[in-house]
């Protein structure tokens, strides 16, 4: 179950951020900025192996004391970052690989709808429905 | 939507994709050169005939159909001929009135509308108005007068789309083809 | 599953309209082309978005430029690039010898003229598609003999 989910445009401003509890926003909308480092720094490594180059998932950026952040950059550089709660044992890495597979087909679908202006935030309600069944899933 | 393709059919759908994008394309373009849904309803209309008029040579010379005697014939042909060979979809034939010259087309799915998400600013817009044109300019040129228009559409929320089609008059053969 | 030759009459079709509330001269004749460009651009970014999300990471500019012209032209065009040519500074010629929507022409001189009208959106199909996988470009296009043509693709660095 994650407890924020955040799509980052290649220029690096967020096209879509969401995180339960209300109350979490800011401290979210910061672990999400934070990460885009730990970004930055997993796919300009050249040389280095810490990540299969060629992947676009990029597995576990960086934990906390109650947080896990992963991380996943497609072919067009936007950034799908998930964070979900430590404490959530069960959720293994083919899950949240999935979640990212899930997250990548909606937002490419979004990329096709001749009505959204790539570069503008997403406000689709199909986005919204598969963004919710990943936040309210039972773990 | 569900798309296990294998190899084969692979780059058939991309090819689909390709005329659903441009198609997109077209529609939002129309979107900021007209003022308002109904001219651009207008406007998808008249392009529609324009492809329709050249399309049906397209389709007579590929399909080898037979003249049709009767509209329920032209009706079982567009469903189950053309929209299968040009957009992959088999349409239903339904709701037939009583003298046997008014019909429906029922779509399950109408690749024109694949990914849309019509904004709120557009509840007017008929975005798969293009079709209507295609028919009505195809059916001209077999000498038949029809009015067609959409009944339902998914993209406004109805379950279902479906295309009316009424046909008005026979057209006398000498008669030059109109362009818009 | 749409067919091609719905595809090839929507073409047409765009360009007649690009075309068709425009007045003479020079001026509008650039205004159409870039029309005709945009709306190729838009489609461009989407079908990128779409071919690239099952593939892997691209290693570099060649990489890129490999791609479109073999799996991007063959998705959308049933065939590949003939030759892709390249000065390794930026600049790429990619040839298409027999391109899809051309064929349906004449070769007569006065089709030759009106080429670029039917050039004009998928070189903004082509800068979409790159602009998408984060390469800045302008892509021009130009027929020397029918069907034949090239579409010069230059790197504009960020």
């Amino acid at each position: 179950m994650a407890v924020c989910i955040a799509v980052i445009a290649k220029e690096n401003y967020p096209l879509y951020i969401r995180s339960i509890p209300a109350e979490n926003k800011l401290k979210f909308h910061y672990m999400v900025h934070t990460s885009l480092d730990v970004v930055e720094e997993k796919i300009s490594t050249v040389g280095k192996a810490l990540v299969d180059q060629r992947e676009l998932y990029l597995g576990l950026l960086y934990p906390t004391e109650d947080y896990k952040v992963y991380g996943y950059v497609t072919n067009s550089k936007v950034k799908f970052v998930i964070v979900v709660d430590s404490s959530n044992t069960a959720l293994r890495d083919n899950e949240i690989r999935s979640m990212f597979r899930k997250l990548h087909n909606s937002y490419t679908d979004v990329m096709c709808n001749p009505f959204y202006n790539p570069g503008d935030t997403i406000q689709s309600k199909s986005f919204d429905t598969m963004v919710s069944g990943m936040m309210l899933q039972a773990c | 939507m569900s798309r296990q393709a294998s190899r084969a059919s692979e780059s058939k759908k991309m090819n689909s994709e390709l005329f659903t994008l441009t198609y997109g394309a077209l529609v939002t373009q129309l979107c900021k050169d007209y003022e308002n849904d109904e001219e651009v309803n207008k406007q998808l209309d008249k392009m529609g005939y324009n492809i329709g008029v050249r399309l049906i040579e397209d389709f007579l010379a590929r399909s080898s159909v037979g003249r049709c005697h009767d509209f329920r014939e032209t009706a079982d042909v567009i469903a189950k001929v053309a929209f299968k060979m040009y957009l992959g979809i088999t349409p239903s034939v339904t709701n037939w009135s009583p003298a046997g010259d008014e019909f429906s087309l029922i779509l399950e799915s109408n690749p024109l509308v694949d990914f849309v998400e019509l904004p709120d600013n557009h509840s007017g817009l008929v975005y798969s108005n293009l079709l209507c044109g295609v028919l009505r300019g195809a059916l001209e040129m077999v000498q038949m007068a029809v009015d067609v228009k959409f009944a339902q559409d998914t993209l406004r929320g109805d379950n279902v789309t479906e295309i009316r089609m009424k046909f008005i008059k026979r057209i006398e053969e000498n008669l030059p083809a109109g362009e818009e | 599953m749409a067919d091609e030759a719905l595809f090839h009459f929507l073409h047409n079709e765009l360009i007649h309209y690009a075309y068709k509330s425009a007045e003479q001269g020079e001026v509008e004749n650039g205004r159409c082309i870039t029309r005709l460009e945009n709306m190729g651009f838009r489609v461009g970014q989407g079908l990128i978005e779409r071919f690239t999300k099952d593939t892997a990471r691209f290693k570099d500019e060649l990489d890129v430029m490999k791609f479109i012209c073999k799996d991007f032209w063959t998705s959308v065009f049933k065939k590949q690039i003939d030759n892709l040519r390249t000065n390794h500074q930026g600049i790429y010629v990619l040839q298409d010898n027999k391109f899809r929507l051309l064929t349906q022409m004449s070769a007569g001189k006065q089709y030759l003229e009106h080429a670029p009208r039917y050039l004009a959106f998928t070189c903004g199909m082509v800068r979409g598609g790159l602009s998408n996988l984060g390469v800045k470009s302008i892509v021009t296009a130009e027929v020397s003999v029918m069907p034949a043509c090239k579409f010069q693709v230059m790197i504009q660095k960020m």
